[in-house]
């Protein structure tokens, strides 16, 4: 007789947990449904959209983008400067969509070369600015520095990658939005924590705990049997949220158009110094997604078998994914003081964005190592503590 | 086989539960007898390794419990005081889990458990979900689960509370027969439960175990200390604050009324025979009060 389905079904093949999970379906795919119609209006405007876009698409073009500034300052003047405001505005207009998107993308191109503002406190991007700085810290003779090592690194790959190109991405756009930005941390991460929360705290709520104590499999392989059902409900989750936003998301418009373009073709991704395409971005998300996740609940394991209640430890494990939200939106002051815990924080390795949107690199003993490697090292190594606490705490358990 | 408990101390906060038990037992039934908050439970439950001693070590023979892990656990059948259900589960689930959990092969497992299943009464009903089943229902339940893998140590914590006397006697009567190079205790403060079928018999009370005897001793141990003593009813409700009665039965005019005392209580009064409920009450009244008093 298999533990491992046992626990299962407590966890995930219950009535409770599939109707739950039948709700958060109809969410996810509403989610995805909605945003999808919102950025642009109707099948018919989206085709026409993908008619116009053909023509732009590829290397910049000068004519086509003193049109589109033309266009975007007609576009200011009438409905100001913020983004969000215009993109609801001309949701049912092809023509003035394009225009903004190819003005954009001329400023991507224009940063490529030129580099971000100084003033900016992103990570120093462009061809431009990273040539000034090496060559001030090669006037300093600081070439075997870490930083020396990290800019010519990025004026590397930044090179290599050449200059973005204009892609139709729109609906792509939309997906990395759903599947990496702060509404998915709270659409996924918190009915994870209600769904793991009772894991263990189950078995003293219920006074099961006395009969899996007492029994030969109740220290060790009840905790491996747990710890399976935890990731695979986990994945479960993941998947149906990655799932319905993905299908719903691109079904209004029955179009995948975009998928082989560069990431840097999306303007989140734009400073990326990963050379994946966009199909490619949305295979490593999804399994970013399932591996963040499966931390996250890891974590909830965790809480749950350290508490005496189901409601507590899901109170506990929300109260520590709100502090690490929390903490990532301070003000650059303290942000700044307590980088480490912002980077690895559940907040940000999270987002797909924050990990593969940029060119971020880590100096350990002098290797460099980039930001997603560092997090799945630093993740993996959590989890492994976690894990081993999680064991340890049941071998010791007692009633009393 | 022998189980042997050393120096055994617990406290919670400030009070202590267990006062230093030490007892060794071999094959038979035990039966484990004291009031509410003797400490009997708080016994049972580092006996079934839930529960962590502060002092002291239970010898599995010969090897500390600790040491002999899952190897010891796999020993024992444990029914607890409250036995606990997952909403969901069935019967017949609640029993292949604890089969999972007891590591037991798949086929063996559905043999016993249909086995026990009729031995408890409880083959119609294993369809249904356990938190619909009576209270009796529930522990005739969790008295299969303790019996599933033919366990070497059966540890059961008041088996019989919330049944009925049929079901008291049918569980009795398993337990006879299961007993046989076996290591039964049986913790309860019913002395019924435990009079016909324990070879041994503790008392316990206030953390410690004052006797360990058979029935038949603790019955001998009270010749010449159980009288018959027939009084009015108006005399009996000042007698009964002086003295221990252990039974009061109506007869004609007067009762008859069952004293437990070291000598003669009154001049009318009249030796009878002993029973283990006399000697229950004679233990915790009368030695318990001197031990504590140390």
């Amino acid at each position: 007789m298999s533990l491992y389905r046992f626990e299962l079904r407590k966890l995930l093949c219950n009535k409770k947990t599939i109707s739950l999970l039948a709700g958060l379906f109809v969410l996810y795919s509403l989610i995805g449904f909605v945003t999808s119609m919102f950025l642009i209006g109707s099948r018919e405007s989206y085709r026409f959209y993908e008619e116009l876009a053909a023509d732009y698409e590829g290397s910049f073009d000068a004519g086509k983008a003193a049109w589109a500034k033309k266009e975007y300052e007609e576009i200011s003047a009438r409905y100001g400067t913020d983004s969000r405001m215009i993109a609801r505005s001309i949701k049912d207009q092809p023509e003035t969509m394009l225009a903004l998107k190819y003005n954009e993308f001329v400023g991507r191109v224009d940063e490529y070369w030129n580099g971000t503002p100084p003033e900016s406190a992103e990570e120093p991007y462009g061809i431009a600015l990273l040539e000034s700085i090496l060559s001030e810290l090669e006037m300093q003779g600081r070439q075997n520095t870490f930083a020396y090592t990290k800019f010519s690194g990025s004026l590397k790959v930044l090179t290599a990658l050449g200059e973005p190109e204009f892609a139709n991405i729109l609906l792509w756009e939309n997906l990395f939005v759903n599947w990496g930005e702060h509404l998915m941390q709270f659409l996924l991460f918190i009915p994870l924590a209600f769904i793991i929360a009772p894991v263990f705290a189950v078995e003293r709520e219920t006074g099961m705990d006395h009969l899996i104590l007492s029994s030969r499999s109740g220290r060790r392989k009840i905790v491996t049997a747990k710890l399976l059902s935890i990731l695979t409900t986990s994945a479960v989750v993941v998947v149906l949220y990655v799932t319905a936003t993905f299908i719903f998301g691109f079904l209004p418009h029955a179009s995948l158009h975009g998928w082989d373009a560069a990431i840097q073709s999306i303007p989140t991704y734009a400073h990326s110094m990963f050379g994946f395409r966009v199909w490619q971005l949305a295979v490593i998300a999804a399994a970013w997604l399932i591996f963040t996740g499966a931390v996250y609940s890891v974590i909830v394991g965790f809480v749950s078998s350290r508490m005496k209640s189901q409601r507590s430890s899901a109170g506990v494990s929300l109260a520590i994914l709100f502090i690490n939200v929390g903490l990532a939106a301070m003000g650059d002051g303290v942000t700044q003081r307590i980088q480490p815990l912002i980077d690895f924080g559940l907040a940000n390795v999270t987002l797909i964005k924050e990990v593969f949107g940029s060119f971020k690199v880590f100096d350990v003993f002098g290797i460099s190592i980039s930001y997603p490697v560092m997090a799945i090292l630093i993740l993996g190594v959590t989890a492994v503590l976690i894990i081993f606490g999680i064991y340890h705490g049941q071998k010791n358990f007692d009633v009393g | 086989m022998e189980l042997q408990l050393e120096k055994i101390e617990k406290s919670y906060k400030d009070k202590k539960v267990l006062k230093g038990i030490s007892v060794t037992m071999g094959t038979g039934v035990y039966g484990l007898l004291g009031p509410n908050g003797a400490g009997k439970t708080t016994m049972i439950r580092i006996m079934a390794d839930v529960l962590r001693p502060d002092k002291g070590q239970i010898l599995y023979n010969g090897s500390d419990i600790r040491d002999v892990g899952d190897e010891y656990r796999a020993k024992i059948g444990y029914l607890p005081q409250n036995v606990g259900f997952y909403r969901d589960f069935t019967g017949r689930d609640y029993l292949e889990y604890s089969a999972a959990l007891k590591g037991m092969e798949k086929a063996y497992a559905k043999k016993r458990i249909e086995e026990l299943a009729y031995s408890v009464g409880l083959q119609d009903d294993l369809k249904r979900r356990c938190c619909t089943y009576s209270g009796g229902m529930q522990r005739r339940l969790g008295i299969a689960q303790a019996l599933l893998d033919n366990p070497e140590i059966l540890i059961l914590d008041e088996p019989t509370s919330g049944l009925d006397p049929f079901e008291r006697i049918k569980f009795r009567n398993i337990i006879s027969a299961y007993s046989k190079d076996r290591l039964v205790l049986l913790s309860t403060h019913i002395v019924s439960d435990v009079e016909q079928i324990a070879a041994q018999i503790m008392m316990m009370e206030y953390g410690v175990i004052h006797h360990m005897h058979s029935s038949r001793e603790y019955v001998k141990m009270m010749a010449g200390k159980v009288w018959l003593v027939e009084m009015p009813a108006e005399e009996l409700v000042e007698y009964q604050k002086q003295a221990v009665i252990s039974n009061v039965a109506a007869k004609g005019e007067l009762m008859e009324v069952r004293v437990i005392a070291e000598s003669k209580p009154t001049a009318n009064a009249l030796q009878t025979m002993p029973s283990l409920e006399d000697a229950y009450l004679y233990s915790f009244n009368f030695l318990s009060e001197s031990k504590e008093a140390e």
